[in-house]
């Protein structure tokens, strides 16, 4: 089945270096309508009733999140757009940002109208930063044509840490300090970037936002199961002939994604959401690709037959332990703590009692962990002792 | 007179000022929730987790220390399901904290083991790296060991430094992340003239005061449950 565009629909047809090119193919239409015949309120219930949920892993209603912004008290607000594409396995936002970046700029635009906000920033990953002048350069062309309209945009790069690109840690690294996660309450939307109302938005999200202000929260609710509506970009790598971004409309059962479109044979599991993402086995690939099962930020990676589960899930943890940002004990001091009994079990030495330990710490640590990272630190972990439990019992040492 | 709220705390209805913490109203209320990191007075840190507790309709624990009461909220400080969570806390920090109570100074006036025996932890299950930081023993009132740290940035929020600038930041990531004093040097004989706030409340050996043989005590000594 062909799958719509809609975050993708101007990818490979306009040309991302010149604006011109953008404007033949409708560019900012939706922003002009905003402005110009829709209110502030007005737009945060079109989000609203589109059903539009973050695409940045979490999940949360956007609507909701600009509905919070747009009413909270403050004397500045502010619009972040979440480019520190981080997660493992992911390279959707790259994509995006490489083959049109002038949506996005649209997508910030609208939101910063809509929750009355007069200073946006684009937080981009470090590793992007050769993507820095391209997307200057579009941000310029904008500028020059006058569609800022007293709006001002600022990219800011990060340094390098996966812990920011959690919202909360990311607001700590545009304001200059060593990226943090700090607890909620008080949300972004009421104390964000320096202390003032803020919306943060994966880039995905904001791509949404023009097409739903164009053709209505009607036809974008049309896409998609009842929790999940339009469409989502994925990222598909691994044991597969064709790697690379699909874009599809949510609930696709996994199958079509990963076996007809990205051609994978023989798997063992799929990684759905990077490092803190879950494992499937591969005989539950009908599963849907939706927020009601499983989706994060739509990294997917495939492993097939001659992988080890151990290895795979150790090296997870090994990413996670260098990168937690150390704050809270359950996430600095859990992975380290799961990292040597992974390694324990990858060297065939492993314990029974191990692996009950292993469960009463991933539990500990889902449920008190200060931030994303540290509660969803454990997925893997957890996963692959349901579907893989006999491939640990295997390595329990003699 | 300000406008009270009402919530639940472990089965009972207790009302509270609606700008406190469930930490506050607890303890207002006679319930003795375990804490490491939280100073009172001082903007909560959220680091050590000791202190969550069970909030009906929430999905994960929540630290009491920062997180405000709300109308209605349902609150179990204690619950099965807590207790279980603060006892693999206590366990992760003890599992790379050096085993050296027996020569270690602040034994008898330890926070982390005053909580580990209340919750009545005794070896961890888990085991983990230790870190091993030279003894920085330059200063004449204090002396700083990095190894025995929780990680409790107690001292990163309470020092205000004697020009301003605070003596103690945090630096690098993970389970290598450190309380470090300027960029990471030791602390030498020059670097603080000041109020002692850093010894006081750091709750394990990583901060003490330099205390001469025979020398009282300043805190109250261990006392054990049980």
């Amino acid at each position: 089945m062909p799958q719509p565009r809609v975050v993708l629909k101007n990818c490979d047809v306009i040309d991302p270096k010149r604006i011109d090119s953008y404007l033949e193919n409708g560019g900012f239409k939706a922003l002009a309508k905003a402005r110009r015949e829709m209110t502030p309120e007005q737009i945060t219930g079109e989000i609203k009733d589109s059903g539009l949920r973050g695409r940045g892993g979490a999940g949360f209603p956007c609507g909701i999140k600009w509905e919070g912004a747009r009413t909270a008290s403050g004397d500045a607000k502010y619009v972040i757009c979440n480019a520190d594409e981080g997660e493992v396995g992911t390279f959707k936002d790259r994509y995006i940002l490489e083959k049109d970046p002038f949506t996005l700029i649209e997508g910030i635009l609208i939101a910063g109208h809509a929750i009355g906000a007069k200073q946006g920033y684009i937080y981009l990953r470090v590793e992007y930063h050769y993507l820095l002048d391209h997307l200057q350069n579009a941000l310029n062309q904008v500028k020059q044509k006058g569609y800022l309209n007293g709006f001002s945009l600022e990219i800011r790069e990060g340094a390098g840490a996966y812990i920011c690109g959690e919202e909360s840690a990311l607001m700590d690294s545009i304001e200059g300090k060593r990226g943090e996660a700090r607890y909620r309450p008080p949300f972004p939307t009421t104390s964000g970037l320096w202390g003032k109302p803020t919306i943060i938005n994966n880039v995905e999200t904001l791509m949404n936002i023009p097409p739903i202000i164009m053709n209505g929260a009607d036809w974008f609710s049309q896409m998609g199961t009842e929790r999940s509506k339009g469409t989502k970009v994925f990222s598909v790598s691994g044991d597969v002939d064709k790697p690379g971004v699909y874009e599809m409309v949510l609930g696709s059962p996994l199958r079509e994604l990963v076996e007809e479109l990205a051609m994978a044979k023989n798997i063992k599991l799929v990684q759905i959401g990077g490092a803190t993402g879950r494992i499937l086995p591969g005989d539950k690939l009908d599963t849907p690709l939706a927020f009601e099962a499983m989706l994060g930020a739509g990294a997917v990676t495939v492993y097939d037959q001659s992988r080890d589960v151990i290895d795979i899930i150790h090296r997870t943890m090994e990413f996670l332990v260098e990168e937690s940002c150390g704050k809270c004990t359950p996430c600095r001091q859990g992975t380290e703590v799961m990292v040597e009994v992974l390694a324990k079990f990858h060297r065939s030495e492993g314990s029974l009692r191990e692996l009950r330990n292993l469960e009463a710490l991933s539990s500990a640590m889902m449920l008190s962990s200060l931030c994303g990272l540290g509660q969803a630190a454990p997925n893997a972990v957890m996963d692959s002792l349901q579907y893989f439990r006999d491939e640990y019992e295997k390595r329990v040492a003699k | 007179m300000e406008k009270k709220i009402k919530l639940t705390i472990n089965g009972k209805e207790v009302s509270a000022r609606p700008d406190m913490t469930i930490l506050e109203v607890a303890k207002e209320n006679g319930i003795d929730i375990p804490t490491l990191c939280y100073i009172p007075d001082l903007s909560p840190i959220g680091a050590c987790r000791l202190c969550v507790v069970e909030v009906e309709g929430s999905r994960t624990l929540v630290g009491s220390c920062h997180t405000p009461v709300a109308e209605g909220m349902v609150i179990q400080t204690h619950s099965p399901k807590v207790i279980a969570t603060r006892r693999v806390l206590v366990e992760l920090m003890l599992a790379s904290h050096p085993d050296a109570c027996l020569v270690c100074d602040k034994a008898n006036i330890c926070e982390l083991r005053r909580i580990a025996a209340d919750l009545e932890v005794g070896l961890p299950r888990f085991r983990a790296r230790k870190h091993y930081y030279p003894v920085e023993d330059e200063h004449p009132r204090m002396v700083r060991d990095m190894s025995k740290c929780v990680q409790c940035w107690r001292c990163v929020i309470a020092c205000k430094g004697e020009s301003g600038t605070p003596l103690f930041g945090t630096a690098y990531r993970g389970f290598d992340s450190k309380v470090i004093y300027g960029f990471d040097q030791p602390l030498g004989s020059q670097a603080c003239d000041d109020c002692d706030a850093c010894v006081e409340i750091c709750p394990s050996g990583a901060i003490r005061k330099v205390r001469k043989a025979g020398e009282e005590r300043a805190n109250k000594a261990l006392f054990i449950k049980g």
